[in-house]
């Protein structure tokens, strides 16, 4: 096989012409039929009124200014067309070689290697795992968005529901958005954490003290400030409970912002119908509040979705950069950037366009059910 | 109708009817309703909060106070002494605070203000030029957004590899200086100027440029203020891109706060407190007052810059 990235780059000057030349025929085909007829119009008219065809120069200036649009996208193409476009195509090409390295450029074959290796659990030199970090980030998601969402529904009807210091509530409910996934990553990982030595324990972090005094619970099972657990009692899934607490304590303020916004702009008189005709207030906050907010609600789940899917830095804050215990609690994003360090390209790429498969999935999902239901 | 009537005139002599009464009832429902809808809400508020309590408290007591069995949740002395050794020491991955912090300031306003500049000229065009291939381009444009990051983040780091900017500001700054959603946001925007404005503007007299500076941006101000904003929070959070392409010298802000800190020079705890060398430990305490440097200018700029944020935040939901 030739190397190909030596004359990567003459290649890609050469490709991004054939592109080019290509991309000017496609919008001239269907764009410059209607505008050339309106402008022809407008030429012969003029020409015709002045007598004179038009020279060389004035034809280009004219030209010049009607495509001057392009001077002012143009940095903005450029920067796209080298950090965008082109590292979408380059990810599918990149895919389907076998064994590529990243330092040579070499690769031999090509073929569906890297996904089946991805799918079976390969991890080449070290890395995590596929299917563990899907199931994992599936685990995270589903479990964190409907219920922040749902918590978020029930915040922002109380905020709505009160007069005096609603700003203020508002405030602080919303604080937790500012704020640097690490970092507060870190921060949560100490509530959890068992501190001490090897015959020793010295704290049992703050949510066993409150909850669990007598007989501890082993929450973190792994991460950074993990040292050792006497004694504590080991449950598998406790990490999950502790990612699930981080995500809806994270997710919270972004949803109790649009959900408190969209209920202040609910017509006032529906609420008014209601109390005529008797309704509860449980009544009139699932039959009414809730269903007229319901694309609010669908939009903030699928974002939600879509965000869950493709998170990372929180497990690092949470369990350090090796996700837990050799990535166990991996996720999709960090199954990707477990391999692109240590030279395994292939295995990433092959995991980011499974990645982006799914994302499709879940869009064409959102499509659907958003046509159903999220209509009055 | 008539049986409704018949039980009202039977049901009402029956009750004995008191306004007095029913409408004390009312407002003790309604104070109770209030207490609940109160404790809630507090509730909820100190949870949110409380994160940000422990991790300040956290990082201003000593660590056995931190390792004690007890929680230290009100410290009577405040130990600065963690915020002086994190601040003048490296951290284990070699880099210092001073360091990190000029790395993420030149960026951060580098990249913020080229990535502004750059989405008001594009926004511009694609709402107000017309030119060929406009709504092709703006579509491709679109279409982009679709794609999650980490696809073109793997060819983005060969790229910088192959063109050697690795340990750069140019790496750091270049591959996310042109972000698709403002420059949509900025353009739905400007679509919203009306026509006529333009046409004003042409007959006395302004350029196309002059338009835009003069009375585009100043009308669109609040939008472009969240832009700002939200773009230089994306800088200051950035981890992953600083991590996978520069070495520790050249990483930015969050990526020093997830490496350990120690007192390896035993500046603090000299020695074995309770059977542990605290030297070469990482300690929480430490970790703490790292985290705070990092949230602490967040937490200004949210002070002063509430409204704009949170206007920002509900129409992009995104942090850059």
């Amino acid at each position: 096989m030739a190397n190909p990235e030596k004359n990567f780059f003459a290649k890609f000057g050469e490709k991004c012409k054939d592109l080019w030349g290509k991309f000017i025929g496609l919008f001239k085909k269907s764009e410059a039929k209607a505008q050339a007829a309106a402008e022809g119009e407008a030429c012969t008219e003029q020409c015709g009124m002045i007598g004179t065809e038009l020279t060389k120069r004035e034809k280009f200036s004219r030209f010049l200014k009607a495509e001057q649009g392009w001077l002012f996208v143009l940095p903005a193409i450029i920067l796209l067309c080298i950090f965008t476009f082109y590292p979408i195509i380059n990810a599918f090409i990149r895919a389907f070689q076998q064994n590529y390295n990243a330092l040579t450029g070499n690769y031999n074959g090509w073929g569906f290697e890297n996904f089946i290796r991805v799918l079976k659990g390969d991890t080449g030199t070290g890395g995590a795992k596929f299917v563990q970090c899907l199931v994992n980030t599936v685990i995270f998601t589903f479990i964190s968005v409907p219920l922040s969402t749902l918590l978020a529904l029930l915040i922002s009807v109380a905020l709505n529901s009160i007069k005096a210091l609603q700003r203020a509530y508002q405030t602080i409910l919303f604080l937790p958005y500012l704020t640097n996934s690490l970092a507060m990553g870190a921060v949560f990982a100490t509530f959890f954490t068992i501190v001490g030595t090897k015959n020793h324990t010295d704290t049992i972090g703050i949510v066993n003290m409150i909850f669990f005094p007598n007989n501890p619970i082993d929450w973190m099972q792994g991460g950074t400030g993990y040292t050792w657990n006497l004694g504590a009692v080991k449950i598998p899934w406790t990490k999950y409970v502790v990612v699930i607490v981080y995500e809806i304590w994270s997710g919270l303020p972004f949803k109790i912002l649009i959900l408190f916004s969209s209920l202040q702009s609910v017509n006032k008189q529906y609420y008014d119908a209601a109390k005529i005709d008797g309704a509860s207030k449980s009544t009139t906050l699932w039959k009414i509040t809730t269903p007229l907010i319901m694309p609010m609600i669908s939009y903030l789940i699928i974002t939600g979705i879509m965000g869950g899917m493709k998170q990372y830095t929180a497990i690092v804050g949470l369990f350090g950069e090796q996700m837990g215990r050799d990535y166990d609690m991996g996720t999709m994003v960090g199954y990707i950037y477990s391999y692109v360090s240590n030279g395994q390209m292939g295995y990433a790429f092959a995991g980011s366009l499974l990645l982006f498969a799914i994302i499709m999935v879940i869009t064409v999902i959102n499509l659907r059910v958003s046509k159903k239901r999220v209509t009055f | 109708m008539a049986e409704l009537s018949t039980s009202l005139t039977k049901d009402i002599p029956e009750t004995d009817f008191n306004v007095e009464r029913e409408r004390k009832k009312q407002k003790i429902g309604k104070i109770v309703k209030n207490v609940l809808v109160y404790f809630f809400l507090t509730l909820c508020a100190v949870l949110a909060f409380l994160p940000f309590y422990w991790m300040v408290v956290s990082s201003l007591i000593t660590e056995p106070q931190y390792r004690s069995p007890v929680p230290t949740l009100f410290p009577d002395t405040f130990l600065w002494k963690n915020y002086e050794l994190i601040l003048t020491q490296t951290s284990t991955s070699g880099a210092s605070f001073s360091q990190v912090l000029v790395n993420t300031l030149v960026v951060g306003g580098v990249s913020t203000i080229l990535g502004v500049v750059v989405t008001i000229i594009t926004a511009y065009a694609l709402a107000r030029m017309n030119f060929h291939g406009k709504n092709l381009l703006f579509t491709i444009m679109l279409a982009t957004m679709m794609i999650p990051g980490e696809l073109y983040t793997l060819t983005n780091y060969l790229t910088v590899s192959d063109l050697g900017w690795k340990d750069t500001y140019t790496v750091l700054i270049l591959p996310f200086l042109v972000s698709v959603y403002y420059i949509y946001l900025l353009r739905n925007n400007f679509m919203q100027i009306p026509n006529s404005l333009y046409q004003a503007a042409k007959v006395d007299g302004l350029s196309d440029m002059g338009y835009l500076v003069k009375v585009m941006v100043p009308l669109t101000a609040p939008t472009l203020v969240s832009i700002t904003l939200l773009k230089f929070i994306g800088t200051w959070n950035s981890y992953i891109w600083p991590r996978l392409v520069n070495k520790s010298s050249w990483q930015m802000i969050t990526n020093w706060v997830t490496k350990g800190f120690t007192d390896n020079k035993f500046v603090i705890y000299d020695g074995i407190v309770k059977g542990v060398r605290y030297g070469s430990e990482p300690l929480t305490t430490l970790k703490m007052a790292a985290v705070c440097m990092v949230s602490l200018p967040l937490f200004i700029l949210f002070i002063f810059c509430r409204k704009y944020i949170m206007k920002g935040v509900s129409k992009s939901g995104t942090k850059g």
